[in-house]
């Protein structure tokens, strides 16, 4: 297995750190851009960039709510996007087994916070 | 982007972000556990040598009660940083969750004014049932709570805050403030403490799978 296997998509830093990020919320849960933004420290540009690649691929969804100065854009991950994540941390784990010593996943899911089980 | 590099910035992303929106933050129960220290410590101070018990006097309670606003304002900051930005379902139960243990804590308020009123007791006895109670009842709020979410640590430490209160009010209306002030304070520190130890284990964790 190599570095291929891993989804193009989600294997880009700034890309990684917004589905790491809105994984650790719950179901049913949005965050505001603004916090997500403090969250991962990306400019408000570069952010709504990796948004819209992540939002065209059925991974995250973007809801705006008021209008103006006062209006507020949330961020949520989708069931697919979750499953996507997960999906990328196996193969992440599965990689670094075959390269290295690094101990053995006891797991192929996320942990119930979203990690990588180790 | 290495797949080492991948994995370290995954969990230390998750790590952090779960540290930002989690209020729970050692420092809160750093914070309390001075609170309780001083606050009970200051009324012990007053009444320990009260043959009868009279009760603390106003200043000693003042002092009390003004440690306890500050308690609740670190736990409101903390929270309200905490869960800035967040919207949606967990937010509509935190809600639900908060009427309802308003509304348990005005029914268990209730009980102790009927049980006060059943029958003339002394001072010590009302210091008692509106202390320990009041701590018990807290504590059973915050059990149930923790039940239904499964966070067991919370389950537990709300048992031990029941417990200290049980044997305050065994202790009677002088002994109850030390054991309550000693008892919360070394809970409360341990509980940070545990939580510095797993916020440290998680940067571990992190290093171990990615670095």
């Amino acid at each position: 297995m190599t570095a291929e296997a891993l989804d193009p998509l989600i294997h880009v830093p700034a890309r990684l750190q917004i589905m790491a990020a809105l994984a650790t919320l719950p179901d049913g849960d949005q965050l505001s851009f603004k916090r997500l933004q403090d969250m991962i420290e990306l400019t408000p540009g570069n952010l709504i960039t990796h948004l819209r690649k992540l939002e065209e691929a059925g991974y995250l969804t973007t809801s705006k709510t008021g209008s103006g100065p006062a209006s507020r854009t949330s961020v949520a991950l989708t069931n697919d996007g979750r499953h996507a994540l997960e999906i990328y941390a196996t193969t992440l784990r599965g990689l670094l087994n075959g390269v290295s010593a690094v101990p053995a996943a006891s797991g192929s899911h996320l942990d119930r916070h979203g990690a990588i089980p180790g | 982007m290495e797949p080492r590099e991948a994995a370290r910035l995954l969990a230390q992303t998750q790590a952090d972000a779960r540290r930002s929106l989690d209020f729970r933050a050692p420092w809160v129960s750093l914070v309390a556990a001075v609170v309780a220290l001083a606050g009970f410590g200051i009324v012990w101070l007053n009444v320990r040598n009260q043959h009868p018990f009279t009760g603390p006097s106003p200043a000693s309670l003042v002092f009390f009660y003004a440690l306890i606003a500050l308690r609740i304002a670190t736990v409101i900051f903390a929270y309200t940083r905490a869960r800035t930005g967040i919207s949606g379902d967990s937010v509509e139960v935190q809600r639900h969750e908060a009427a309802a243990m308003g509304a348990a804590l005005l029914v268990w308020y209730v009980l102790l004014i009927a049980i006060a009123s059943s029958a003339h007791h002394s001072t010590g006895f009302y210091w008692s049932l509106g202390l320990n109670g009041t701590l018990i009842a807290l504590a059973a709020i915050w059990a149930g709570r923790s039940a239904i979410h499964k966070t067991w640590p919370q389950v537990a430490l709300a048992a031990a805050v029941a417990l200290i209160a049980a044997v305050g009010a065994i202790a009677g209306p002088r002994g109850m403030w030390l054991v309550n002030g000693v008892g919360l304070c070394v809970l409360l520190l341990a509980d940070a403490a545990i939580g510095t130890w797993r916020r440290r284990g998680t940067q571990t964790h992190t290093v171990r799978t990615g670095a």
